[in-house]
């Protein structure tokens, strides 16, 4: 089958669910947030039913707006999207963004400078959002950003 | 308190088969795997009647989405069991990591306690219809919600992650990159059921091959395939009887990650830190050190895997395995022997698991190595595997 019969997919939405509507529900306001224990003030991403940190039982986990700041933990740039939906997208770069909250947390999102930016790992990046569908708010990052 | 296998040498492996490793097969997988398991009870010394034991990991290792169809895309314990007419007196899959081992471990513990006295262990792997890891999810539910509607999906852009950290770190490229990959093509080059016989590639072909997720390229992931693997095991004492030099199997370990975190994105220190525990149990549960093992064959369904097992096993330290492959004690110890995942297929650990059994048991041929005694075999991830200790001697 050739690319010009391919009929285009959609990219794949969130959908959220109990442990993540905090998380998208930031995200449609322009912010994010990450889970964390109201106990111990460890932050768990992606979120969990007990906390990593303290373990207490029952859990007091809720979503809460962090900078959005951090730094490139890793990165690749994907060539083949195995995501059909992503296929006119190719090449795109992905980080891995450890935030500054807490060393260990890390997010996941795209870096929406592009192929042709320069940048190594540790470098810093902020938080931004691609808009996949109306209404729908998924974090990516771009490069700068002053520490928190 | 000793940690040590109360069970070490008291289960040996005494016969196997391997089917021909195609992209696709020209008989369906259950029956392939049918047939090749009678030929590893011939191969025993044993009729089918006296295999009492079955278990196996049999999930199809793809993050595309296809159906899983018992017999079809995947064969479990209990299909293979019906289909050879034998009601097993045990019978389990291994829902972990590292399948082989993992399957392995149960049907040695299952001899050990006397729950099985012959056990069938296959491993069956399938090429479904159209791209391997393409998912046409449009929703992304659970954990797929933290990595897809980013636009990151599959095992290569896993690997990629952790390579480039590594990279970065340690200074390596794609050239060090490329000499893991060039010798275990020349390898499975030699080896007449691999679906890479006779077909080794440069280091030039390496470095002009089609980049999947940067640095990852085709060659740096196992090409998926049909085919199907089986061992007997049974007990020291009853393989004495058999006709084959039995392999004993002396300890093992896995990987139990502990950090959670995103799917699929797998950190060097995360690899790292899991893979140092499963080499301390590794250690502990033999008695063996790393400088008693005759025969590492390390797990390679992605390269960096090679240089993270070396690394994890503490054949060198901390960013220095490609210059370890370089060494004469590499050399000698010919890691890349089996051909791995890929210079055969991805067979999923069987490469690896097979050539210590051939080395270990003399049935090498033409491959066979000078002063194999020991033996070890990796799948998977050092830190969410396995891996496996043997011994052509009891000890």
């Amino acid at each position: 089958m050739s690319d010009t019969t391919t009929r285009a997919v959609a990219k794949p939405v969130p959908v959220p669910d109990e442990l993540s509507e905090g998380f998208w529900a930031a995200a449609a306001r322009g912010r994010l947030a990450i889970q964390r224990c109201a106990d111990c003030g460890r932050y768990t991403h992606p979120p969990t039913t007990v906390c990593s940190g303290c373990f207490t039982v029952p859990p007091h986990l809720a979503a809460e707006d962090v900078s959005g700041r951090g730094r490139i933990a890793s990165w690749t740039v994907v060539r083949q999207a195995f995501l059909p939906g992503f296929r006119d997208d190719v090449p795109y770069v992905v980080v891995v963004v450890e935030l500054d909250e807490q060393p260990g947390l890390k997010v996941l999102g795209r870096l929406v400078d592009g192929v042709d930016a320069t940048f190594a790992i540790g470098d810093r990046v902020e938080v931004t959002f691609e808009e996949p569908a109306p209404g729908v708010a998924v974090p990516a990052f771009r490069l700068g950003g002053g520490r928190s | 308190m000793s940690h040590r296998f109360k069970g070490r040498n008291e289960v040996a492996i005494v016969g196997y088969a391997h089917s021909p490793v195609r992209r696709h097969a020209d008989v369906p997988l259950g029956a392939l795997t049918v047939e090749t398991c009678r030929q590893a009870i011939a191969d025993a010394g044993l009729e089918q009647h006296q295999i009492d034991g079955f278990t196996t990991g049999s999930i199809l290792p793809s993050a595309g989405g296809h159906g899983s169809v018992d017999g079809v895309d995947i064969v479990t314990a209990t299909w293979l069991a019906e289909k050879l007419g034998i009601h097993p007196r045990w019978s389990s899959g291994f829902q972990g990591y590292g399948q082989l081992p993992g399957s392995f471990i149960l049907a040695a513990q299952a001899i050990v306690s006397g729950t099985a006295d012959y056990v069938l262990v296959h491993r069956a792997l399938s090429n479904p219809a159209g791209k391997y890891h393409e998912n046409p999810m449009t929703e992304a539910h659970g954990m797929a919600q933290w990595t897809a509607p980013q636009g990151f999906w599959g095992p290569p852009a896993g690997i990629a992650l952790s390579c480039n950290e590594y990279f970065h770190r340690a200074g390596a490229t794609r050239e060090d990159l490329a000499q893991v990959v060039v010798g275990l093509r020349a390898n499975g080059a030699e080896i007449p059921w691999s679906y890479w016989y006779q077909r080794p590639i440069t280091v030039d072909d390496y470095l002009n091959a089609r980049v999947v997720a940067d640095p990852i390229c085709i060659f740096d992931c196992d090409i998926p395939v049909d085919g199907a693997a089986a061992f007997v095991l049974t007990s020291a004492e009853r393989a004495a009887d058999l006709p084959h030099p039995p392999v004993y199997i002396s300890g093992w370990a896995q990987g139990n990650p502990t950090e959670p975190g995103l799917a699929m994105t797998w950190a060097l220190d995360d690899i790292m830190a899991g893979g140092a525990r499963t080499a301390a149990m590794l250690w502990a549960h033999t008695g063996l050190t790393v400088d008693d093992i005759d025969h590492p064959q390390l797990y390679d369904g992605f390269s960096p895997f090679i240089w993270y097992w070396l690394e994890s096993l503490g054949y060198c330290g901390p960013g220095e395995a490609r210059h370890f492959l370089q060494d004469s004690r590499a050399e000698e110890l010919q890691i890349l022997h089996s051909g791995g995942a890929l210079g055969n297929g991805r067979m999923h650990g069987v490469p690896q698991l097979l050539d210590c059994y051939l080395q270990l048991s003399k049935r090498a041929g033409e491959r066979q190595l000078p002063n194999r005694r020991t033996a070890l075999a990796c799948h998977s991830s050092p830190h969410f595997g396995g891996v496996m200790a043997f011994s052509a001697e009891r000890f």
